[in-house]
């Protein structure tokens, strides 16, 4: 997760309600928010809201 | 965006990545230098390169800015664009985000400098975009924005749409200067400066840059040799037995600032 940093996390936000996200391992860059994950793809953070999954607390 | 048009755009870009990363006319170009002529980017800048395409922006402006956030909607373009960036050398402050045009990912005020390369003509929605644009800039921070331009006589400009649609039908539409100006404005930027700057096209690598059939190229080539004399005369068409060799288009570069705080 080099690319992920948490400098870079601060100049991320979600793309549906523009609030704060928060790199959780493995899942991605969660939005506790919305309750989505957007995933990670070979270090790129994938923020499309078509491409999230629901966030499993559990 | 929906999600049928944005797989088209992926399919699309996934399969002519490769093609764009070495296109000339995208990692050269008089609007490249003008763009950052206007922009003055500085080591004080955090940059948001929109539809980062082949990275060629987001390169040219690297080794210029504090960092750079390089965004487009396909991952294929982004690995491209990455190893292209990571291969030409000498930068490593540019990061790559999946993101959509119209649903920025970052938040308000994020950056200093935006800039969208030849891109716009892909967003279903203009002004949302341009509504993201000046969401995520700060107060006082410049934009750059090129894209080709609606030539403003109508028989021209239908031929035009005409001819980029059948080439690609990820390509939703040109605007003109004053339409682009209204748009701008409207999103609540400050106007600088347009500067229309022409582009020659080499025709058989920008046909087949798209991944074009054979016969798709060929039927291209017929529309622009058939072209009525106008659009020939716009078009600046070179043709050399029946085969078009080059064609010339504009394109637009607006310098716009969001405003400063008061």
């Amino acid at each position: 997760m080099k690319n992920v940093n948490d400098e870079l996390l601060q100049i991320l936000a979600c793309p549906q309600c523009k609030g704060p996200v928060e790199l959780v391992e493995p899942q991605g860059i969660v939005c506790r928010a919305c309750q989505l994950v957007y995933p990670i793809r070979d270090d790129i953070p994938v923020m499309l809201i078509d491409e999230a999954m629901p966030l499993d607390e559990s | 965006m929906t999600r049928e048009f944005k797989n088209r755009v992926r399919e699309r870009f996934g399969r002519a990545a490769d093609g764009y990363i070495r296109d000339a006319g995208f990692a050269t170009g008089d609007d490249l230098n003008t763009m950052v002529e206007l922009l003055q980017p500085s080591s004080d800048d955090n940059m948001l390169d929109v539809a980062c395409g082949g990275g060629h922006t987001a390169l040219r402006f690297a080794p210029l800015v504090r960092s750079v956030v390089a965004s487009d909607l396909s991952m294929v373009m982004l690995k491209k664009a990455q190893e292209y960036v990571s291969e030409e050398g000498g930068v490593d402050n540019v990061i790559f985000r999946e993101a959509d045009a119209e649903d920025l990912p970052f938040p308000a005020g994020a950056f200093t400098l935006l800039t969208c390369r030849i891109a716009p003509h892909h967003f279903p929605d203009v002004p949302r975009a341009l509504s993201e644009f000046h969401r995520v800039l700060r107060r006082g921070g410049r934009m750059a924005l090129v894209d080709t331009l609606m030539p403003s006589d109508p028989e021209v400009a239908e031929w035009h749409q005409e001819m980029e649609r059948l080439r690609d039908n990820t390509h939703i539409r040109a605007f003109t200067e004053e339409e682009w100006t209204e748009m701008v404005s409207a999103a609540g930027f400050i106007i600088h400066e347009t500067v229309v700057v022409e582009k020659t096209h080499d025709f058989p690598a920008w046909a087949s840059r798209g991944g074009m059939s054979r016969n798709d190229i060929s039927e291209l080539n017929k529309l622009f040799v058939e072209a009525p004399n106008k659009v020939q005369d716009y078009f600046q068409i070179e043709t050399f037995a029946g085969e078009v060799e080059t064609y010339t288009d504009q394109k637009l570069l607006i310098y716009a600032s969001r405003p400063p705080k008061k």
